[in-house]
């Protein structure tokens, strides 16, 4: 018999142990198999205008994806042949020679490698068209169907796993070089040490992450701290004092706390207690390197996947934000302004809600008198009168209004920013221009506008009197403003209009500003779920591969423990109670990170990313609880088979 | 006197149809309180498999088990579990000890398990400890101990709940001689002070001459009965010796 006829018959006839690698194996190339083929894929490029940003999107997301898989393949091969060190100590013990199991393992792994990898192609073939259409349909387009299989990407998803499983078969054909047969008789039966924990790195791992937490959470602008550190470092700071307290905290804080424990009797002399905590105590400290990177992984998973679903999120509310109205456009001459009003009255699937025609006037101001102002001297205002100020909120649903006397305005600045936008309440500009000298004191600050940003200058308001006397003198437009029904859907409305009106009249309408944020943001959001979900996946099965090699070295405990008289439910009950605090750690902490990371970002845009955000965690702690459950009862399975 | 254990015909076969093997034949075993019982016989004769069946974890194939009044063999697994941890103390040969635990903990797990207040725990632990002489290496953990010390935590451990029945199965196999005299000098010293009912299954005829009466299993069945009465230690000793010669071969290592 053959060395390789051998190794074959190895994998045939223990595949419930090499099921577990081999899907994991299988997982990584579907997914890198889809995102590869989407890269490649004509209907994608063509269908999007900015080809070549998705292009150069997908890329980066597949580099990373490379690092993240050749890491998880690595973590799940070294599973794999912990488990197989006796089996191979016991080939070396029978007179194998180590060059004749080390070629053996070599096939073996290479085998496995090659099946996978026609089994991911395969499958990911299937799949790579169904998340075709789902990211057509959050990118906003109609999907198109004809999408074909690309060689390209057969091509380079067969090289880069191909090196992949060269460099894990050369492991595995190292593995009788690297141990000594002693060793690897010995691999399960290593004793444990009690952990040592100290009270001082304890404290300061909570001291390391409340300084991340709280460097995060300052203002950027108004911060000393940020000041001194500088933007770029700062970050970094955060970074870095987050990552080493979580791996602090779980190496001595729980071990603390978990020796605590034990010191209250009561509780610990109680039932299973005694075995779940000190199991818990001697695999924690082994456990903490893991437990931090699922946590960072968590972390990094949920605040990429939240700030990619609020941009979606938001993406209606900022388009609303900078286009209160459907359409705004200048009436630039009577012949296109009536065509354009039939136009909007007419088309089909819209009604229109609203129209109102709105007096204009530009207006040249010296700003020097505005408080906190870094920039220029002089701006442009656009200037409206109160009442058709109070009208247009009315209309766009503001339950909101102003009443100015003399030279009292108000500002609208929709991205009005605290700190750093200047501070206009009491700031006092003056109106200039032929025959204009008007000094105006702001009374109120707005922070939306009535009219859309790309129709006007940055907008202002003043009493009905002080516009009834600057109209003569400044040079006055009329801004047609629309509002329709179903403005979201106005794609052909849009185009019409473009199409009539000349480039003077500034046509600024929501549907635009709208559906490019829905490409760039669909894509961001696509790619932000597919790498999610793809890390959720990986940790999950992290903790599953890692939960499960405990579990089989358990086994002999939990042996003596049927033997003594503890029911199985017990032994569920206690395992349970185990591995939710293994799930639960990270995910904590997981969900702690990325919370005050969403909150800084949420400063930042001042936007309320409550609502993306928490159903992005929803969704995540939905899949962990099914990971918990699977490797519980995988768990339970394992350790009573008493059998 | 109560007794403790009753075996009517017990019968226990392995294997299918045509390929049947018989381990344990008609079995008619009884054992009363405050007895200290060995089994004894050459290997393959059915020891273990006997111990086995009274220790719940496997079953005869027909027959019947009373223990303290109990019909095992009609238990459930639930009920099972409750009435091995009650009523039952085991001692094994490879101790079974967890590396996890320290020495006491080991000790005190069946009193953690039928939820007994840590009083009453902290008490019972120390005075066990003071029958096996292993009071200063309570706080170490199994992998810091000798072998001896290791099987008299184990037999803390078997004790510890006030068994009705404590199974050891071959408890001085793995220990040196100086370790098993005191092992079994202490389970004798139990079996006398407090009562304590012991059936111990052991190859070693130094070890069955600590008991008071010695059951012989060959071949499935019961061979015969030796009971110490009035005798000393070694005359029983020399007694088991003539049975186990009578029984043939394989028990060079007896001496």
């Amino acid at each position: 018999m053959t060395l390789f006829r051998i190794a074959g018959k190895n994998i045939r006839k223990n595949f419930t142990d090499y099921f577990l690698y081999f899907a994991s194996m299988i997982f990584s190339i579907v997914i890198y198999f889809t995102f590869v083929s989407l890269k490649y894929d004509n209907t994608i490029q063509s269908a999007s205008d900015g080809s070549q940003k998705i292009s150069s999107a997908f890329s980066g997301a597949a580099v990373v994806l490379i690092v993240f898989v050749a890491i998880f393949i690595w973590y799940s091969n070294s599973f794999f042949t912990r488990k197989r060190k006796k089996e191979v100590g016991l080939y070396s013990l029978l007179g194998v020679r180590k060059k004749q199991i080390g070629r053996m393992l070599f096939y073996e792994n290479f085998l496995m490698g090659i099946l996978a990898l026609i089994v991911g192609i395969s499958l990911g073939s299937v799949l790579s068209r169904f998340f075709v259409m789902i990211l057509m349909k959050v990118m906003g387009y109609s999907v198109v169907a004809n999408f074909s299989i690309s060689p390209a990407a057969i091509l380079n998803t067969f090289l880069v796993f191909m090196i992949i499983t060269l460099i894990t078969s050369v492991q595995g054909y190292r593995l009788i070089y690297r141990f000594k047969l002693i060793e690897l008789f010995k691999a399960d039966q290593e004793h444990e040490k009690e952990p040592k924990s100290s009270v001082l790195i304890a404290l300061l791992s909570v001291i390391l992450i409340g300084f991340g937490y709280w460097l995060a959470l300052q203002n950027l602008v108004t911060s000393k701290a940020w000041a001194t550190l500088g933007f770029m470092l700062t970050p970094l700071v955060i970074l870095i004092t987050v990552i080493l307290g979580t791996y602090l905290l779980f190496n001595t804080l729980t071990v603390s706390l978990l020796k605590l424990s034990r010191k209250n009797k009561k509780s610990y002399w109680k039932g299973l207690n005694l075995i779940g905590t000190s199991q818990l105590l001697y695999r924690m400290k082994g456990n903490a390197r893991t437990l931090t990177v699922i946590a960072v992984l968590s972390a990094t998973t949920l605040t990429a996947v939240g700030t990619a679903y609020s941009l979606y999120y938001n993406n209606r509310l900022n388009a609303e934000m900078a286009n209160p109205n459907s359409f705004t456009f200048i009436g630039v001459d009577g012949k296109t302004t009536a065509k354009a009003d039939q136009a909007i009255g007419q088309a089909p699937g819209h009604k229109v809600l609203y129209h109102e025609s709105v007096p204009v006037l530009e207006v040249d101001a010296d700003i020097s008198g505005l408080k906190q102002n870094a920039g220029s001297m002089e701006q442009t205002y656009s200037v409206i009168a109160s009442r058709d100020f109070n009208r247009l909120a009315k209309l766009q649903g503001r339950d909101d209004f102003v009443s100015l006397e003399g030279s009292e305005a108000a500002v609208l600045d929709p991205a009005y920013m605290e700190g750093i936008s200047p501070d206009y309440v009491g700031s006092t500009v003056k109106l200039q221009g032929k025959g204009i000298n008007e000094a105006i004191r702001f009374k109120a600050l707005k922070e939306y506008t009535v009219l859309n940003l790309g129709t006007v200058y940055s907008t202002i308001v003043v009493g009905d009197e002080m516009f009834a006397a600057l109209q003569p003198k400044a040079q006055t437009t009329t801004i047609e403003a629309y509002g329709i029904s179903r403005q979201d859907k106005a794609k052909e409305l849009t185009k019409q209009l473009q199409s009539i009106l000349p480039e003077k009249a500034e046509l600024s309408s929501f549907y635009d500003q709208y559906a490019r944020g829905m490409e760039s943001s669909g894509l961001l959001m696509f790619m932000g779920g597919f790498l999610g979900l793809v890390f959720l996946a990986a940790t999950g099965s992290i903790i599953y591969f890692k939960q499960l090699t405990e579990a089989s070295s358990d086994k002999a405990r939990y042996l003596i423990l049927h033997k003594i008289g503890v029911k199985k439910r017990e032994i569920r009950k206690s395992v349970a109670k185990q591995v939710l605090f293994i799930f639960a750690l990270p995910l904590a902490f997981g969900i702690a990170h990325c919370a005050v990371a969403l909150m800084a970002l949420s400063k930042l845009m001042m936007t309320s990313l409550v609502v993306p955000v928490v159903s992005c965690m929803g969704i995540y702690v939905c899949i962990y609880l099914i990971y918990y459950f699977l490797t519980v009862h995988a768990y339970c399975k394992i350790v009573t088979n008493t059998k | 006197m109560k007794t403790i254990l009753q075996a009517k015909h017990v019968n226990k076969t392995f294997g299918t149809k045509g390929n049947q093997y018989t381990a344990l034949q008609n079995i008619d075993l009884s054992i009363e309180e405050g007895e200290f019982v060995g089994i004894m016989g050459p290997s393959g004769a059915g020891k273990s498999t006997l111990l086995n069946i009274f220790s719940t974890i496997d079953t005869p194939t027909s027959g019947e088990i009373t223990i303290d009044g109990q019909n095992i063999v009609t238990m459930n697994e639930e009920k099972l579990s409750d009435f091995r941890r009650n009523k039952l103390g085991f001692i094994f040969q490879d101790y079974n000890l967890l590396d996890t635990l320290t020495v006491k903990e080991n000790i005190l797990l069946p009193l953690a398990l039928s939820k007994v207040p840590a009083a009453e725990i902290e008490k019972r632990v120390e005075a066990i400890a003071d029958t096996f002489g292993i009071r200063q290496i309570l706080d170490k953990y199994p992998y810091h101990i000798s072998g001896g010390q290791k099987q008299r935590a184990a037999a803390s451990r078997a004790i510890v709940a006030n068994p009705s029945l404590i199974l050891a199965d071959e408890p001085t196999g793995a220990l040196d001689s100086k370790s098993a005299t005191s092992l079994l000098e202490s389970l004798s010293k139990l079996n006398q002070g407090n009562q304590a009912t012991i059936l111990m299954v052991t190859h070693d005829a130094y070890a069955a001459s600590f008991c008071k009466r010695v059951i012989f299993i060959n071949d499935g069945r019961l061979f015969r009965e030796l009971h110490k009465d009035g005798l000393t230690r070694k005359e029983f000793f020399g007694r088991i010796l003539e049975v186990l010669a009578s029984l043939g071969g394989e028990h060079h290592d007896a001496v």
